[in-house]
């Protein structure tokens, strides 16, 4: 399909380009655009058949309802980021290393790490979380945000490791050579050449990082008891219960909860487009 | 750098080795501290017997295989089996292939290129309950807006009843999980896309190579190992899928949607069953652990390369 | 050579290990032991877990709450907020961990099993010296026992009714009906375009369950009776009303929220639902013309017991917690809480002289059916029960067996449960 462009010049190339993917983009995110659209109804209307694509009444009750009562949703955020930056700077902490260990050293049972790594992924969430519970609760960490922290990161090391590592292992040893020639030994080869050179991989691996903490519901709530730690993610439960779902409060919620991240992976586009055509040039 | 090894395992190997053990060993040792409570103790409530009537004893009777064996003649294990397998299997075939498509997609720097794929990873933000949330609302039968709109473009003339049908269950949580799942596929394999040289396909141009020819024997050998590790990871991570069907469906209607997941959280969770949720869990994690094994056979020559 | 390959070994097999004591610490140790807790200011203080997530039921709480606290300065309590789906999950964890409240609030079938798991205090004595104890209504006082023993104290009730909307009847030329054919042939004359005669909802869990019993005993069958001939015939008609086209085949997805929506968007002229609607539907639709009847019977009039009881937990200053509880039951108390979470007092002797209710058309409905309201076992092993028949219900419902087969499925199912006890 978007193969076959060669017979045309660049600049309708372009065009077409640019329409099909945004062709592609509407119909991916039009459940996004429902999920906003849907914010803004009030609940009855969000029922009525044929369902309205514009809301006959715009109604803002939803978000300003998000940000009244005590433990309300400005507090979780800044309990959700404090969660979500630890975590990712922790898990990358161990695991950007782990990565380039495996990738650039030969060692015995280089094989056995790589299971461990991946068998600590296989068990189902719901299922760890009362053992999870009793390592904290001797550890005294239960109702401290360290518990989702710790947590959410034996998700991210293992992900950060595996993936990492295939990137290291494309990058072409010769840097770490020239590295050791100026005068470098490995852990400053590391730390000062392959790390800025590969940054393209570090941030996507940290951007996930991030994300999988900022999404987590679980840990959260499990190890979170008391209402004002508690996590974004975990007010959802709000506004779901026995009495009922309240869908525009549920979609308003998940408008502010998505905003701030996709602002800033917007924003982080420029840099690993940066990184990205550095690393084709590097060659 | 070359090293001939007259010894395997001559000093400069064990100096090599060791400086690689204090990059792994930290976070090696965390995952086993954390992790490694929770799999053993898994384990071996596998082999007792707790349940409602036993939770209250200090002691836990052990049984055995017991566990194994009551949930072994479950019908609806086998059903879960199955169903998580294709569930699996038919999310990441389509995450992959629409992945891996948008990631070359994307990759051909046009104008609108960089803000879009910044949009597209949107999915995968959104938590997974408000996500189940959204498309069960979605996918309602009567109003909702997907039949509405396929009716309206008179692609059908009945609704379809995704989530309410035995038949088009299982398909319509594939569809929302590999919604969710894309954007992962796309940026890891836009990462794995970076690395390839663009001397590479300039000699293949030269060479005479065409599109797809540059595709086949340039892009995807140059991926490999992206691609397997995407592949593992997203098969592990898919498999062990939970929220999702279980806000969107709880496993129905009548079992078509019953993940191993979901299967082992209503056994321990709604009705107190612990020892028989441990054990669907272990079934989980030994598949699991198998495919890994898989997994390692496969990187075998990255041994060599790294 | 193979030195570092075993050192390697060793040190995986030291850090399991080792993990294994941090996990296991007090893991198997009395995880009931008495906690006390030694207030600087010689007051005691009470935790209380409910999952009560709508505002003013929140806030009802923590009144009740404050009000305690002021009359007194021996106690203090502290209301806790824990969402409803973790809060099975938080006792469970809590009890392997002993991480508990003092207090807990659950759903009136769930609370045998966790009696049973030994979370909460035998307060026989208690009860049987406290005056209130025969003013409850028999349905939510036996779903706080276990063998003979009290395990906790009812909080509050309701039930199912029939809604119906009023407009839609008249129009139609129809009464609201009082029996099983009266029911099925108003159904069929309001289904009319994208109205359904009836909605129900029926998906495949405790919900589904409750919503079932009322038809399942209003034939005569009794809660294990699935595959009684009564049983059947309950199940027969329902399924019936979906092939009759007068009930949507979605309700197997439905809950009972989906179903006030359902009611007014008028797509449903007929819903079995409960007095936690009543504000939801003043809000969604003020104009709405509606009335409550009781569920048609078939040969009895029947409901089934909603509502939930307090428990104290085993070991947990459960002298202070019995004062407290004590507190709520006071006819003022009791009666401002109930309203605030449109319940419906378990005392007869509150309930009958709350004008609120007696004279309230809609909510002296649901007062009356209380008398018929039977609670759901109450049994330890419940869920399993409750999932035998909501499973019967969603197979007749989707076709995938027809009602008598699924009927005797489920009956061979709860059988099996009974006799293991």
């Amino acid at each position: 399909m978007k193969k076959k462009f060669l017979n045309l010049n660049d600049e309708q190339k372009n065009i077409v380009l640019c329409c099909v993917s945004i062709f592609i983009a509407c119909i991916m995110l039009f459940p996004i655009y429902w999920i906003i659209v849907s914010s803004f109804k009030n609940n009855a209307e969000i029922f009525t058949s044929p369902p309205t694509f514009i809301p006959k009444e715009f109604t803002l009750e939803s978000y300003t309802s998000q940000f009244t009562d005590k433990n309300n949703i400005v507090v979780a955020f800044f309990n959700s980021c404090k969660v979500a930056f630890t975590s990712m700077a922790f898990a990358c902490i161990l695991a950007i290393p782990a990565a380039y260990g495996l990738a650039r050293f030969r060692m015995r049972g280089k094989k056995l790490f790589i299971i461990i790594f991946l068998t600590t992924q296989m068990l189902p969430v719901a299922l760890i979380l009362t053992p999870m519970f009793l390592v904290y609760k001797n550890l005294h960490l239960l109702d401290n945000l360290l518990a989702p922290i710790l947590s959410d990161a034996t998700i991210s090391v293992p992900f950060v490791v595996l993936i990492l590592r295939t990137y290291f292992l494309a990058m072409p040893k010769e840097l770490e050579d020239s590295a050791k020639i100026d005068g470098c030994n490995t852990f400053t080869a590391f730390t000062r050449i392959m790390l800025p050179i590969s940054y393209p991989g570090l941030i996507m691996t940290g951007a996930f990082s991030f994300l999988y903490a900022w999404g987590d519901l679980a840990y959260s709530l499990t190890f979170l008891t008391s209402p004002e730690k508690r996590t974004m993610t975990a007010s959802i439960y709000n506004f779901m219960g026995k009495y009922g779902i309240q869908w525009n409060a549920i979609m308003a919620y998940g408008v502010l909860l998505v905003l701030p991240v996709v602002l800033i992976f917007i924003f982080l586009q420029k840099y690993i487009i940066g990184g990205l055509t550095n690393g084709a040039v590097k060659g | 750098m070359e090293l001939v090894l007259k010894n395997k395992y001559s000093s400069e190997f064990i100096r090599e080795e060791r400086k690689g053990y204090l990059f792994v060993l930290p976070a090696l040792i965390f995952m086993l501290a954390f992790v490694g409570y929770p799999i053993i103790y898994n384990f071996i409530l596998s082999f007792r017997d707790v349940n409602v009537t036993t939770f209250s004893q200090a002691i836990k009777p052990f049984v055995g295989l017991k566990n194994y064996i009551e949930v072994f003649q479950d019908p609806t294990l086998a059903i879960s089996i199955w169903n998580t397998l294709v569930f699996t299997l038919g999310s990441i075939s389509i995450q992959f292939v629409v992945g891996l498509g948008l990631a070359l997609l994307f990759n051909m720097k046009f104008k609108v290129s960089e803000p879009l794929r910044g949009l597209m990873v949107v999915s995968y933000l959104i938590p997974m309950t408000v996500t189940a949330l959204l498309f069960k609302f979605m996918y309602s039968t009567s109003g909702g807006i997907i039949n509405e709109l396929l009716m309206k473009a008179h692609l059908i003339s009945q609704p379809i009843g995704w989530i309410i049908d035995s038949k088009t269950s299982m398909f319509s949580v594939i569809l929302t999980n590999s919604w969710v799942g894309i954007p992962f596929n796309m940026l890891l394999l836009t990462t794995g896309l970076s690395n390839i040289s663009s001397t590479l396909y300039e000699a293949g141009k030269v060479d005479g190579a065409n599109v797809f020819q540059r595709f086949f024997k340039i892009t995807l050998p140059s991926l490999k190992p992206a691609i397997l590790s995407v592949l593992v990871l997203g098969f592990i991570y898919t498999f062990k899928v939970f929220d999702l069907v279980f806000v969107m469906t709880n496993g129905g209607p009548v079992n078509s949607t019953e993940l191993m997941s979901t299967f082992a959280y209503k056994l321990s969770f709604t009705q107190f069953s612990f020892s028989k949720g441990a054990a669907v869990a272990n079934i989980l994690f030994a598949i699991l652990f198998c495919v890994s094994l898989g997994y390692l056979a496969l990187i075998k020559e990255d041994e060599v390369m790294g | 050579m193979k030195k570092t390959r075993t050192l390697l070994t060793c040190l995986t097999a030291v850090v399991m290990t080792a993990s294994i004591f941090i996990g296991c610490g007090s893991g198997s140790s009395n995880a009931n032991a008495p906690q006390d807790k030694a207030d600087p200011s010689g007051k005691t203080t009470l935790t209380v877990w409910h999952y009560f997530d709508g505002q003013q039921q929140q806030k009802a709480m923590e009144n009740l709450a404050d009000k305690f606290n002021k009359s007194q300065d021996k106690i203090e309590v502290e209301v806790e907020f824990v969402p409803r789906a973790e809060l099975t999950k938080q006792f469970t964890i809590g009890l392997v961990a002993d991480k508990l409240p003092d207090i807990g609030l659950v759903d009136n079938p769930d609370m045998a099993s966790f009696a049973a798991m030994g979370l909460f205090a035998d307060i026989t004595d208690k009860m049987n010296s406290y005056e209130g104890k025969d003013q409850f209504y028999p349905g939510p006082i036996s779903s706080c026992q276990l063998d003979g023993k009290y395990y906790g104290i009812p909080l509050g009730s309701n039930d199912l009714a029939l809604y119906y909307n009023k407009d839609i009847l008249s129009a139609a030329g129809v009464q609201p009906p009082t029996t099983f054919a009266e029911l099925k042939d108003a159904a069929k004359k309001l289904t009319k375009g994208d109205t359904y005669g009836l909605a129900i909802s029926a998906p495949k869990n405790e919900e589904g369950t409750f919503q079932y019993l009322p038809w399942l005993l209003s034939t005569g069958a009794k809660f294990n009776e699935v595959g009684s001939a009564a049983g059947i015939s309950s199940l027969q008609y329902l399924t019936d009303l979906i092939k009759d086209g007068s009930m949507s085949k979605e309700v197997i997805n439905w809950t009972q929220n989906d179903l006030e929506k359902q009611f007014v968007t008028n797509k449903a002229a007929m819903i079995t639902d409960g007095p936690w609607i009543i504000d939801t539907v003043k809000k969604d639709a003020p104009n709405l013309n509606w009335g409550v009847v009781k569920i048609p019977k078939d040969k009895v009039f029947a409901s089934d017991l909603g509502g939930e009881n307090w428990g104290i937990i085993k070991g947990h200053h459960e002298a202070e917690a019995w004062e407290f509880i004590k507190f709520t039951q006071q006819k003022d108390n009791m009666n401002a809480y109930c309203a605030d979470f449109g319940y419906i007092p378990p005392r007869k002797d509150i309930a009958e002289s709350n004008d609120k209710i007696t004279k309230d058309p809609v909510m002296s409905v649901f007062l009356d059916e209380l008398q018929y309201a039977m609670p759901r076992g109450p049994h330890p092993k419940w869920p399993e029960i409750s999932d035998a028949m909501s499973t019967a219900l969603q197979e007749s419902f989707t076709n995938a067996k027809a009602p008598e087969q699924a009927a005797k499925d489920a009956q061979v199912k709860i059988d099996e449960v009974l006799n293991k006890k």
